[in-house]
C-alpha cells in the first residue's frame, strides 16, 4: 500500500512541462513551487527543480532534464515537518519521512551505495529545500491539508479476527462526518476531560450513568418479584 | 471516536509520539484530527543519538496510521472517566 518514492519520467506540456495527474480519480493540482531542490536520503541535493503538490501526491520535476523527476503519494508520507535548525540540516527545508513498505524484506549486507544506482525503495527521508525559506510555512500547511485528504484505505478485518480498533482509519465508516477533518485547536487549554470542552465524552458518561440506573432498577424489580412470590 | 475526543482534550500538553519505525518525538500537542493525524509543536527527538539529523523541528505532522504509541502526561489521564467511556464504547454506543 505504501509504495514509497517513484521515479517520474513522463510529463506533459511544453518547456519543463508539468506532472501527469489523474483528474479522473479526482486528483487536482494544489500548489506549484518553483525553485526547490530535492535531497533524497543522504544524497547531495538535486536542483534546479519545481515542486508540484496535488491532492494525491508530491511531485518534484527537474527544470533542466525532462526525464528526471520523483514522486511520492501522500499515503506514503509518514510525517512532514519544518526544519530550520542548522544543526539538523544546513538549509531550512521541509523534512519528510517516507514509508516504503520494503523495510521487512531488506537485508543490509547486499546494500552497495557504490554502484551509484539509486535504489528508491531504500529512500526513507526526503528534504525539499525552497530557495525562498519564507515559503516553508505555506508548504507545510499545504502538506497538512493534502495529507488529511488521504487517509489510509479501510483494511479488511485483521488477521486475528478480533473487532479491536487499532487505528483511526478503521473508524472512518463510523463517524458519518464529512471528509473535512476538524482540527482541535486549544480554545481553553485549562479545561479538564469531560468538562465543557468535550461534549462527546461528557455525553457518553451521562448516558452510561443512565444505563446503569436502568440496570439497577431492573435488578430491584427482579428482587421485588421474588419477594412477592415468597 | 473515543480517542479522537480524548486526544482533543490533551491539546496544549506535552506528549511523546512513538512511530512504528521506532522514532519517538516529544512535543506540544497542537492538534489532532479524526484520523488521529497528530500535529506537534516545538518537537525534539527522544533518541537523539540515533536520529541526529532530526534534532529539532518546529512543526511536525505525523500521519495517524504510523503512530504506535502516544505517551500521555500522567496528569492528563482521568482513569475513571476513560474507564466509563471505554466501557460505553465497547457496548457499541
Amino acid at each position: 500500500m505504501a509504495s514509497g518514492l517513484r521515479i517520474v519520467t513522463e510529463r506533459v506540456g511544453d518547456g519543463a512541462g508539468q506532472p501527469v495527474l489523474d483528474p479522473d480519480n479526482g486528483e487536482e493540482l494544489m500548489h506549484v513551487q518553483p525553485g526547490v531542490s530535492i535531497v533524497l536520503g543522504n544524497r547531495p541535493p538535486e536542483s534546479p527543480g519545481t515542486l508540484y503538490i496535488s491532492t494525491k501526491q508530491v511531485v518534484w520535476l527537474s527544470d533542466t532534464d525532462r526525464a528526471k523527476g520523483y514522486a511520492v503519494d501522500f499515503v506514503s508520507l509518514s510525517l512532514h515537518a519544518v526544519s530550520r535548525d542548522p544543526d539538523a540540516y544546513h538549509s531550512p527545508c521541509i523534512y519528510t519521512q517516507i514509508e516504503t513498505g520494503a523495510e521487512e524484506l531488506e537485508s543490509e549486507d547486499s546494500d552497495s551505495e557504490s554502484d551509484n544506482i539509486l535504489n528508491l525503495s531504500k529512500i526513507t527521508e526526503m528534504r525539499l529545500v525552497p530557495s525562498d525559506p519564507n515559503q516553508l510555512d505555506t508548504l507545510f500547511a499545504i502538506f497538512c491539508e493534502c495529507a488529511e485528504l488521504n487517509p489510509d484505505p479501510i483494511e479488511a478485518e485483521g488477521e486475528d479476527g478480533h473487532n479491536w480498533v487499532f487505528s483511526a482509519d478503521q473508524l472512518e465508516d463510523d463517524g458519518g462526518e464529512d471528509d473535512d477533518s476538524e482540527w482541535a485547536i486549544p480554545e481553553n487549554s485549562s479545561h479538564s476531560i469531560g468538562s465543557n470542552g468535550n461534549h462527546d465524552l461528557a455525553h457518553s458518561v451521562v448516558q452510561l450513568h443512565i444505563n446503569d440506573q436502568r440496570f439497577e432498577d431492573a435488578e430491584e424489580m427482579e428482587q421485588d418479584d421474588k419477594n412477592g412470590h415468597h | 471516536m473515543l480517542f479522537f475526543s480524548y486526544f482533543k482534550d490533551l491539546v496544549g500538553r506535552e506528549v511523546t509520539v512513538e512511530l512504528k519505525n521506532d522514532l519517538a518525538i516529544r512535543g506540544t500537542l497542537h492538534s489532532v484530527d479524526q484520523y488521529l493525524n497528530i500535529k506537534l509543536e516545538n518537537t525534539r527527538v527522544v533518541d537523539q543519538d540515533k536520529y541526529p539529523h532530526m534534532l529539532s523541528v518546529r512543526n511536525c505532522f505525523i500521519r495517524g496510521s504510523v503512530v504506535r504509541y502516544v505517551q500521555l502526561p500522567p496528569e492528563g489521564v482521568d482513569v475513571e472517566l476513560l474507564h466509563d467511556a471505554t466501557r460505553r464504547e465497547a457496548r457499541g454506543g
